[in-house]
C-alpha cells in the first residue's frame, strides 16, 4: 500500500497535473490566437466589449439567472462554491501546496472545510438525481453528464472519509490513496471533457460575439472554393 | 447510391432533390466556412464546453410548446458540433479509427434540413446559457451549409434569385410601379391630409437612401406614409433609389454568400446616389442585415440608421410637430429579435410610443427578452408550415398579446406583422390590429405647421417668379 501512495502521490500525480496545465495552457493560448486572428481578419472590428465583460462577469456570479431553473441552477451555484473552496482552503491542502509553490495563503477552519464537503459530494448526487428527473435534461444528456458530477465527487468523499477515520471503513492509506487517485483523474479529465469550462468559461461571450465578425469577402470567398462564383443563385 | 425521400415541411426546388453527393460536398462546404469565415472558434469551444444543463430548454417558445427532445436548442446546435467535432478534430478523427460510429449520411443531412428550419434563430437561448453558447450562430452557420448543398426552402431561394437576378427586388416590383405607388401614396396625402408629401426618387446628394421592405409598397401603405411624413414636417434629406430600393436580405436566413451579395448591392445603391446613410425602413431584419455593412464593406462605408432611431432624434429635439389627441386605444408593443436580442434598438419605440399614445401596456417579458413573434429566420415566409408558426411557435406570443388585451399590437417589422396577423388570426385574437409604429404617428402628426411653411415658399416662389418676369 505504501509504495501504491507514494506512486500515487508522486509520479502519477506530477503527471496528472502536468497533462492538465499543458492542456489548460493549449486550450487558452489556441483561444488568444483564433480571437486574435478572428478580430485581424474581421470586416467590422467594432466590438462591444463593454458589453462582452458585462454579460461575462454576471455569468461568473449568476445569482439573478437562476429565476428559470431554480432549483437545478441553485443546486448547481452551490456545488460550484463549495467544490472550489474546500480543496483550495483546506488547511492541509494548504500547506501541502504552499510547500510546493513556495507561497501560502489563508485556510478555512476544518469544520467549515467538513461542511463544505458534504455539501459538493450532495450537490453532485442531487444534479445527476435532477437531470434524470427532468424531462428536458434526461432528452439531452449524454453519459459523460451523469458520470462527470459523480467522479467529480470522489475526491470529496474520500477526502472527508481520510480526515474522519472514525467513519472510514478501510485504512487510512488505501483512502488517501483513491482519494489521490481520484483527484489525479479529475486533473486529467479537466482539459478533454467539458470539466475545461473551468478556465475557459470566461472566454465564450466574447468568442460567441466574434463569431459574427466574419472577414469582408468570406462569403465570396467560400464561393470561390467551391468553384461557385459564377453559378445562378 | 441511395437517396432520401427529401420530403421536408418546407416546399423546395427539384434540385434540392436531385442533388447528389451531399455529404461529402457538405463537409468540403464546411471546410470551406473554417477557412474563410469566423465560425471556426466558436465551433471549437462550443463543441468542447456544452454542458447539457437544459436552461435554453426553459426559455425556448418552441420546447416550452412542443416538449419535442429535437426542439432543445443545445440539442439542435448538438447535430452540426457532431458533424464538426467527428471531421474537423483530432480527437474526432482519432475516435473514428477507433471504430466510433458517427458518419454524415444523406439520412442525417435531411434531419438537419429539418430541424434547423424549426428555429427560427430568435437567439433567446442565448441570454440562459450559462456558457455563453449561441445557437442563433450554430442555426444560422448549419442552414448556409445546408444551403451549399442546395436544401433551402423554396420560399427563401425564388425571392432571393428574383432580388440578385431577376427584376432587382424580393417582390418583383419593377421601377415603374414602384414610381407609381409613390406617385399614389403623394396623392393619397392631399386626399386624406390635403398636404404635399413627397416620395422623392433618384435625388443625388440626398442625406438618406431608404431601404424599407419592398414587400411594404405592397402591403404597408401607412408606415410608408407615416415614415414620408416624418421626413417631411422634420426636413429631412431622403430619396429612394431606383437602382435598389429593397431592404429584404434572406441571405441572412440561408446564406452568408448571399447575405455579402445582398449588403453590397445597398452600399452600392447609397455611393451612386452620392448619399451619406442608409436608412432602413420598419424591419428588423433588414436592419440587422445591413447592420453588417460595415462588415462586408469596410468601414468606409455609409452608416446605417434605423427610422424608428431617426424619428425619436427628431420628436425628442421637437422636431415632430403632434395635434393635441393621442392614440387612446390600448397598444402594446413587440420587440422584433433583430433589432432587440443583442439590447440595440429597444427604447427608441418605447419613447415615441410614451409621448404619442395615452395607454401603453408592456408585453412580459419584453426588450432583450422577449418572445419572436414566431416567424422569425425567414419562416414566416415559408406559408407551408404556416400552423407550425402559429400554433406552436407563436403560441406564446399570443398569449403574451392576449395578456395585455391591447387593441394594437406595434411591430416595427415586415416580418413580424405578417406573422403577428396570422399568429392573431389562428389564436382567436380577432380585435387586435397590428401596425406599423409610424402608421399609428402618422394619425397624429399636425401638418399645419408644415403647410404654412410650404405656403410661405410657394409665395415667395411666386414672387421671383414675378420679379424676374417683370425684368
Amino acid at each position: 500500500m505504501e509504495a501504491a501512495l507514494e506512486l500515487a502521490r508522486g509520479p502519477a500525480l506530477i503527471l496528472a497535473v502536468t497533462f492538465m496545465t499543458l492542456g489548460m495552457i493549449r486550450h487558452v493560448l489556441l483561444t488568444i490566437w483564433e480571437s486574435f486572428r478572428i478580430i485581424r481578419r474581421a470586416g467590422d472590428r467594432d466590438i462591444p466589449y463593454r458589453q462582452i465583460w458585462k454579460t461575462t462577469l454576471r455569468w461568473l456570479v449568476p445569482v439573478d439567472k437562476v429565476r428559470n431553473e431554480p432549483v437545478f441552477s441553485s443546486t448547481s451555484i452551490v456545488f460550484h462554491v463549495a467544490i472550489l473552496i474546500a480543496p483550495l482552503f483546506l488547511a492541509g491542502h494548504v500547506v501541502l501546496l504552499g510547500g510546493w509553490l513556495g507561497f501560502t495563503w489563508p485556510a478555512i477552519p476544518n469544520i467549515l472545510a467538513d461542511v463544505l464537503t458534504i455539501v459538493a459530494v450532495l450537490a453532485a448526487v442531487a444534479l445527476v438525481v435532477q437531470r434524470l428527473g427532468a424531462r428536458a435534461t434526461r432528452q439531452l444528456s449524454r453519459r459523460q453528464d451523469y458520470a462527470l458530477p459523480l467522479v467529480v465527487a470522489i475526491p470529496y468523499l474520500t477526502g472527508f472519509l481520510v480526515m474522519h477515520p472514525a467513519w472510514n471503513p478501510v485504512s487510512f492509506e488505501a483512502m488517501l490513496f483513491v482519494h489521490v487517485m481520484s483527484a489525479n483523474l479529475v486533473f486529467i479529465l479537466l482539459p478533454i471533457t467539458k470539466l475545461s469550462h473551468a478556465l475557459m468559461l470566461p472566454s465564450v461571450q466574447l468568442v460567441s460575439e466574434i463569431g459574427w465578425k466574419f472577414p469582408s469577402e468570406s462569403g465570396s470567398r467560400v464561393g470561390a472554393a467551391l468553384g461557385k462564383e459564377g453559378e445562378a443563385v | 447510391m441511395t437517396t432520401t425521400s427529401r420530403e421536408y415541411s418546407y416546399y423546395v426546388e427539384d434540385r434540392t432533390r436531385e442533388a447528389t453527393d451531399r455529404p461529402r460536398r457538405f463537409l468540403e462546404a464546411f471546410a470551406a466556412v473554417l477557412e474563410h469565415s469566423s465560425y471556426g472558434l466558436a465551433l471549437d469551444t462550443y463543441s468542447r464546453l456544452s454542458a447539457k444543463c437544459s436552461r435554453c430548454a426553459s426559455t425556448c417558445q418552441l420546447y416550452e410548446v412542443t416538449q419535442e427532445e429535437r426542439d432543445i436548442p443545445c440539442n439542435r446546435s448538438e447535430l452540426l458540433l457532431r458533424v464538426y467535432r467527428r471531421y474537423f478534430t483530432r480527437s474526432g478523427n482519432f475516435l473514428a479509427r477507433l471504430g466510433a460510429d458517427f458518419e454524415l449520411t444523406d439520412e442525417y443531412i435531411d434531419l438537419m434540413a429539418e430541424n434547423y428550419y424549426r428555429c427560427t434563430a430568435c437567439r433567446r437561448c442565448k441570454s440562459s446559457c450559462p456558457v455563453g453558447i449561441d445557437h442563433g450562430l450554430v442555426t444560422h452557420l448549419a442552414r448556409w451549409l445546408l444551403a451549399e448543398v442546395e436544401v433551402i426552402p423554396k420560399a427563401l431561394v425564388v425571392s432571393t434569385r428574383e432580388q440578385l437576378e431577376g427584376i432587382g427586388n424580393t417582390s418583383a416590383i419593377p421601377v415603374n410601379a414602384l414610381t407609381s405607388t409613390c406617385e399614389f401614396l403623394e396623392e393619397e396625402f392631399e386626399d386624406d391630409y390635403d398636404v404635399k408629401v413627397r416620395f422623392p426618387i433618384d435625388v443625388e446628394g440626398a442625406e438618406h437612401v431608404f431601404f424599407p421592405a419592398v414587400s411594404d409598397y405592397l402591403l404597408e401603405p401607412d408606415t410608408l406614409m407615416g415614415n414620408a411624413a416624418v421626413m417631411a414636417v422634420t426636413g429631412g434629406s431622403w430619396t429612394i433609389g431606383t437602382g435598389n430600393y429593397d431592404g429584404i436580405n434572406y441571405g441572412l436566413f440561408y446564406s452568408d454568400r448571399m447575405l455579402e451579395r445582398i449588403v453590397k448591392g445597398e452600399a452600392t445603391e447609397a455611393r451612386r446616389l452620392n448619399a451619406k446613410k442608409i436608412l432602413i425602413g420598419e424591419c428588423g431584419h433588414a436592419t440587422r442585415s445591413a447592420w453588417f455593412v460595415p462588415t462586408f464593406c469596410g468601414p468606409e462605408a455609409p452608416p446605417v440608421v434605423n427610422f424608428m432611431q431617426y424619428t425619436w432624434a427628431q420628436l425628442e429635439a421637437g422636431k415632430i410637430p403632434l395635434k393635441d389627441e393621442r392614440i387612446m386605444e390600448r397598444v402594446t408593443y413587440h420587440d422584433p429579435c433583430n433589432i432587440a436580442r443583442a439590447g440595440k434598438i429597444t427604447e427608441e419605440p418605447r419613447e415615441i410610443i410614451k409621448t404619442i399614445c395615452a395607454d401603453f401596456v408592456e408585453m412580459t417579458p419584453n426588450r432583450t427578452e422577449n418572445y419572436c413573434c414566431g416567424g422569425g429566420g425567414g419562416t414566416v415566409s415559408i406559408d407551408e408550415i404556416r400552423d407550425f408558426r402559429t400554433k406552436l411557435m407563436g403560441k406564446r406570443k399570443a398569449d403574451q398579446v392576449r395578456a395585455t388585451g391591447a387593441k394594437y399590437l406595434i411591430a416595427p417589422c415586415a416580418n413580424c406583422k405578417k406573422q403577428l396577423r396570422e399568429v392573431c388570426e389562428d389564436n382567436g385574437l380577432d380585435d387586435v390590429e397590428v401596425v406599423g409604429l409610424h402608421d399609428l404617428l402618422l394619425k397624429v402628426i399636425d401638418f399645419e405647421p408644415y403647410k404654412k411653411k410650404l405656403a410661405a415658399e410657394e409665395a415667395a416662389n411666386e414672387k421671383t417668379t414675378e420679379a424676374e418676369e417683370a425684368e
